[in-house]
């Protein structure tokens, strides 16, 4: 009742299409148990005539009659049908269209720091699955179910027309049968979704044992390997004959149920019979409704759990639809025309939210970050894994939600600043240096979709790309991204890097931009940075310390915190945690690998 | 392309397995050996079937008799159906005989269906118990059988072939063969037998009532045949707008900072709502075509209804009189049947047609499995090969160029020399892409070389037994294998011939006993999936005392580069200096401590050792090496 009432939004918008829907659906439950009576009707009347020979002629016009009667109830019957499954089928397509769209919508506006709290894959699972699932809710479920309801209603009246006590017994099986159903019904989806399950196990499995062939060949691991993989084989078929199990039960108890009801029948007509005033048509009739009745009833438990299986994903989606927001810019002013480039951060905290279900702690992710960076000056960031940095570049490219006068951009608070106007000043490159399934070209000026042709190969030459470029099969327009050219780790970020460049913004974030670009291009890369956005402002978080010799200014964050800040060498002087770091990097590494190599054994 | 054996050749092309599969009778022959072992289950499944199938068709049969006997009797019956009644009769009068008069003979009739009911409910269970049971052992041997077929290809394969193309292959292909068991060749059977059987019974009744009411079945076929084409399509439509719109939704949830720091916002709304567009465009032209469809479906049999009503029960009936009309087999009962097995008659007609797509899909599916069987493509052990002597483990590299196969216009490898004497430590160091890692491959023969050869203990390593070689010269990999189990279990690698204390008395002398003290359970604590419990460290030191429990004469060692702790560092280094004290050892370093306490160091670069000698005489040297080394110090 609960699901109705919030489905109720949703099908506002096309409540006469499901009233249309609703009044088809009666006529057409009514045209189909019609002509089981009519046929009783029939036979009994034939037989009469027949019996005297007075009438005799008559019979074949009344069975003709009847038989124009039944082909006419017959095509109205299907005309009502298809425009009930027409109507309804329909319209719970364009509820579930108008929900994904709702969805997709809402996250566009949502912050980055609610893609942390769910996964991408939860996401599209909401987007996906859960949508999927109330589609079946709003469309064939809740046609199965008012029908199987009309159905059950009209019979049942006709039925007791007939003898309301036959009637009565006749029906006693059914309750069970429904019962026994929703039971194995549990059993076969729980059965299935673990199949499911350990079918995703086996292949993991698969994928461990075939992506590591080579280790398993030197070490001799072929037989240990084949017996861990039937291990999972074995566990996946016992789950699968479990179902199966359930199933081969449920599939011919709700055939018996018809004959189960059929024998009722015969028995409950001896007294009719032994009194000799039985009417032989409104038996056949009575027993064609059990079957009418009987057919449907075997899907009952089924459908049961799609119900609540629909409801609990309109739940999920629901929890999507009303995640507030973020960025509230209500104070906003005219347009952002152009940015000088100097930004403030005035005490700044960042909480972390809680993942779903309150797990995990809402921690501080930044306190009390305070620095001033005056335009075309460059900003370094360091700090070890998870102490903030990534969460600081966010904040400054402003995606990230904070308090109120704590960024300030060209001397005003980015509250009062237009969002879009804003963000499209602010060229930001993520560490995941993400590409979208596009050509080379449209990725490159996706943040500025006007962008002349100069600029871009301007960009190219700035990121060290047109070595790369010659490879590519062809060339700007080669489709890159997942389904794409499969780029390399370095080409990704340098591209990434490239399509901040194309925009020409006046701040330039980069999240540990050049990680798998060697040392030597990198270098080239940011003089070349230097040459074209002189008056960019520039925020460059790092891990490789050397990239930052050059910057105005180094914060070393720790735990959220900005712990020293200054130049490069006087930090290096000072000994604390940025010498430390500047040390272990220079000892630690490897002479003999640069950073590209990482990225190639991982890949292997 | 230098190769001798013309399979190399063959191996530079991809293989295509995604190429449709007819279903034909090699295709099926193949198929009936993978069920042959099935074979007592199939057929009792099959026996099943056609008893089910038969009891199925005696219910109505027992209405119409019931319906003529007592609830409406004729006159009198003639024709083969008054022997059908006849013979029940005498069964009536059979059982009065027993259990005397006193009982009504519906109730008789009653029982009879009750006792069939049972029997169908039995038969169909087991009938579906089996095939499902035949089905999934099938499936199991053939899904290990695929398993033990892809260990044995080649890294040849394995370097142009996505595992998760191979993973598909095991699971979701050989699932869809599932399908050829559930739903596949033994329930057609039963579908054919069945719609046979109505006919014949029908025929038998009646055949000029038969021929009327099959009437339908023509255009029944035809009308579905032509509805169910434009399912299909719009289905396919549909599929594949969305797995496109679910495609663009994984990648803007993945990049949704991207569009907003972008600022494309509203142009991405607008682009999902043009894909979404287009799949409610698809969705709904299936909802036409299937509400289409099972409208005329109904109404057919509605039709059929009214066809039988008013031949059988309208003209036949007054041209002859209900005297004859009984003779003719046309009664109250038997124009019951006719309608109640009509009502039967299309649901298997649509099965049927159903199914039939079914089976391609399997079949397809089925040939992809079958030809990632065929495929050949190993490393060959050469006939009689015998491994020499135990000499130490010398390593001897001649000459040594190579290609991969599947990069021939690149030589990695451009003419190796070096050797290695027993009990000598080797380092290796080089750029990325300088082939250092290939070296190591190649001396366990993950592939063959180009040219030259390699020897260990004097012979080609082509020339060894296989297993033989990896024995003798075991891989210390980056990665450590380490899977859910024991310490214990981890360290054996269930290799029985190494006993359980021999095996921890390895690893003591690598001070592995010092860090399992800190477990709980000791040796018997349990290793997560992948060693996710573990430090980078740890999982090196297993890794080592793994190597040292088997006891090779060779260890080739790829330097694992993550970060370890200082503890931890100092006892793999004193755990390396023991695993490699008297014997050959090969190492890709990493590290400056294992580099500087190398007996010897290989530079390569681009494919050619440029400089060997220890870390002093290099540096002395002034090249290549001491290069690297001073870029690296430099750079501070």
């Amino acid at each position: 009742m609960r699901t109705l009432v919030e489905l109720w939004p949703w099908f506002r918008k096309y409540r006469w299409t499901y009233a249309l829907g609703a009044v088809a659906l009666v006529a057409a439950v009514v045209l189909r148990l019609w002509i089981p009576t009519r046929l009783g009707q029939a036979i009994d009347q034939v037989r009469d005539a027949l019996s005297s020979p007075d009438t005799a002629d008559g019979a074949g016009a009344l069975a003709a009659r009847a038989a124009v009667a039944i082909v006419g109830a017959a095509l109205l019957g299907a005309i009502t049908r298809t425009t009930s499954r027409l109507t309804i089928l329909g319209a719970c397509r364009l509820v579930t269209h108008d929900m994904r769209q709702a969805i997709y919508a809402r996250l566009t506006e949502l912050p980055p720091s609610f893609y942390l709290r769910l996964s991408s894959g939860q996401l599209l699972s909401r987007a996906l699955n859960d949508v999927q699932n109330v589609q079946g809710l709003t469309g064939p479920v809740l046609m199965y179910i008012s029908e199987t309801a009309l159905l059950f209603g009209v019979a049942i009246t006709f039925m007791v027309g007939i003898d309301p006590l036959m009637t009565g017994i006749v029906l006693i099986p059914f309750p069970i049968f429904v019962w026994r159903s929703r039971q194995l019904a549990r059993r076969i989806q729980e059965g299935s979704r673990q199949a499911q399950d350990s079918l995703g196990s086996m292949s993991e499995k698969l994928g461990e044992s075939l992506g590591g062939v080579q280790v398993v060949k030197t070490m001799g691991l072929e037989e240990f390997e084949s017996r861990r993989f039937g291990e999972r084989v074995d566990a996946y078929r016992d789950l699968q004959l479990d179902v199966a199990r359930a199933r081969s039960t449920l599939m011919p108890m709700m055939g018996a149920l018809g004959g189960v009801t059929l024998a009722l029948a015969l028995l409950l007509s001896i007294p009719a019979v032994v009194r000799g005033d039985v009417e032989v048509g409104q038996i056949a009739a009575f027993i064609i409704y059990l079957q009418l009745l009987a057919a449907p009833t075997g899907a009952l438990g089924f459908v049961i759990s799609s119900l609540q299986r629909g409801a609990a994903a309109l739940d999920r989606i629901d929890e999507v639809l009303e995640e507030p927001p973020g960025f509230r810019t209500e104070m906003a002013g005219a347009p952002v025309e152009d940015v000088e480039g100097r930004i403030e951060l005035r005490h700044l905290s960042v909480r972390g939210t809680p993942g779903v279900g309150g797990e995990g702690a809402r921690r501080e992710l930044l306190s009390d970050v305070s620095f001033e960076l005056e335009p075309g000056r460059t900003l370094g960031v360091v700090g070890r894994t998870g102490a903030g940095k990534t969460t600081l570049a966010r904040v400054l490219a402003r995606l990230e939600e904070i308090a109120d006068d704590t960024y300030l951009v060209d001397g005003t608070p980015v509250e009062r600043l237009d969002l879009g106007g804003l963000r499209r000043r602010i060229g930001y490159v993520p560490q995941d240096a993400f590409l979208f399934s596009d050509t080379l070209r449209n990725n490159l000026t996706y943040g500025a979709p006007d962008a002349p042709e100069e600029r871009v190969l301007e960009a190219i030459e700035i990121a060290q790309l047109h070595k790369d470029l010659d490879q590519l099969p062809e060339g700007l327009e080669t489709v890159v991204g997942e389904r794409g050219v499969n780029l390399s780790g370095g080409q990704r970020q340098r591209v990434a890097l490239a399509r901040a460049i194309v925009k020409r913004p006046s701040i330039l974030i980069l999240d540990d931009t050049l990680s798998a670009v060697d040392t030597d291009t990198a270098a080239a890369i940011l003089s070349g940075l230097q040459r074209v956005l002189g008056t960019c402002t520039t925020v460059i978080v790092a891990h490789r310390l050397s990239t930052l010799r050059r910057a105005d200014l180094v914060v070393v964050v720790e735990d959220g915190r900005v712990v020293e800040r200054g130049k490069h060498d006087d930090l290096v002087r000072a000994g604390g945690l940025y010498a430390t770091l500047w040390q272990s990097q220079e000892e630690d590494g490897n002479p003999f690998q640069d950073p590209a190599e990482h990225e190639e054994e991982a890949r292997r | 392309m230098t190769t001798s054996n013309g399979s190399t050749v063959r191996a530079t092309e991809a293989i295509d397995f995604d190429e449709k599969g007819k279903l034909d009778t090699s295709l099926f022959r193949r198929l009936w050996q993978v069920m042959r072992p099935q074979r007592g289950l199939i057929a009792t499944s099959l026996v099943l079937l056609l008893l089910n199938q038969s009891l199925r068709i005696a219910q109505p049969l027992l209405v119409a008799l019931a319906i003529d006997l007592h609830l409406a009797p004729p006159h009198d019956l003639e024709g083969r159906w008054a022997h059908v009644a006849e013979a029940w009769k005498s069964l009536e009068r059979a059982v009065a005989g027993v259990v005397g008069t006193s009982v009504h003979p519906l109730v008789l009739f009653a029982a009879a269906i009750g006792v069939l009911v049972v029997a169908e409910y039995f038969a169909r269970r087991g009938q579906l118990w089996l095939l499902e049971l035949a089905g999934q052992n099938a499936l199991r041997t053939l899904r290990m059988r695929v398993f033990r077929h892809l260990q044995r290809l080649a890294s040849s394969f394995y370097d142009r072939t996505p595992v998760g193309r191979l993973i598909g292959r095991v699971t979701t292909d050989i699932e869809a063969l599932q399908e050829l068991f559930s739903t596949g060749v033994v329930t057609i059977l039963g579908d054919l037998v069945n719609v046979g059987v109505m006919t014949a019974v029908l025929f038998l009744v009646n055949g000029e009532l038969a021929i009327v009411s099959l009437c339908v079945v023509p255009i029944f076929l035809f009308v579905t045949t032509f509805v169910r084409r434009h399912v299909r399509r719009a289905q396919d439509r549909f599929v594949s707008w969305r797995s496109r719109m679910a495609a663009f939704l994984h990648e803007h949830i993945v990049g949704m900072s991207i569009v907003q720091s972008s600022t494309r916002e509203r142009d991405t709304r607008d682009r999902f709502g043009d894909v979404t567009g287009e799949m409610l465009d698809s969705q709904l032209s299936v909802v036409r075509w299937e509400s289409t469809l099972s409208a005329l479906i109904e109404m057919l049999g509605s039709f059929t209804t009214a066809l039988i009503l008013w031949y059988g029960g309208g003209m036949v009936a007054e041209s002859l009189g209900a005297q004859d009309a009984a003779g003719a087999g046309l009664t109250v009962g038997t124009l019951f049947f006719f309608v109640d097995l009509m009502g039967r008659f299309f649901q298997p007609l649509t099965d049927l047609s159903l199914k039939v797509t079914v089976l391609q899909n399997a079949a397809s599916a089925a040939s992809k499995v079958f030809r990632l069987l065929d495929h050949e493509e190993s490393i060959a052990e050469r006939e009689g090969a015998r491994a020499p002597a135990p000499a130490g483990g010398r390593i001897e590299f001649r000459g040594v160029r190579f290609r991969y196969p599947t990069r021939p216009d690149e030589e990695v490898l451009r003419g190796i020399d070096f050797t290695i004497e027993p009990g000598e430590r080797v380092a290796v160091v080089g750029a990325t892409g300088s082939g250092k890692s290939t070296i190591l491959r190649l001396v366990t023969r993950l592939y063959d070389v180009t040219e030259g050869a390699i020897l260990v203990d004097g012979v080609d390593v082509r020339d060894w037994p296989l297993q033989e070689l990896r024995a003798r010269a075991a891989v210390v990999h980056q990665d450590v294998f380490l899977f859910e189990g024991s310490v214990l279990d981890n360290l054996r690698l269930s290799r029985h011939e190494i006993a359980p204390e021999a095996a921890i008395a390895s690893a003591t002398r690598l001070h592995l006993d010092r860090v399992v003290a800190r477990f709980d359970g000791g040796w018997d604590a349990l290793v997560a999936e992948r060693g996710k419990n573990l430090s980078a460290g740890e999982r090196q030191l297993i890794a080592f005392s793994r190597t040292m429990a088997a006891a090779p004469e060779i260890v080739l060692m790829d330097e694992a580069t993550s970060n370890i702790d200082t503890h931890t560092e100092e006892l793999l280094s004193e755990g390396i200096d023991e695993l490699l004290s008297s014997r050959t050892s090969l190492t890709i370093a990493h590290r400056l401590s294992t580099i500087r306490h190398s007996d010897r160091i290989l530079v390569v670069h681009k494919g050619l050792v440029v400089e060997e000698g220890s870390h002093d005489e290099l540096m002395a040297r002034g090249g290549r090496y001491r290069e690297l080394y001073e870029r690296q110090y430099d750079a501070g």
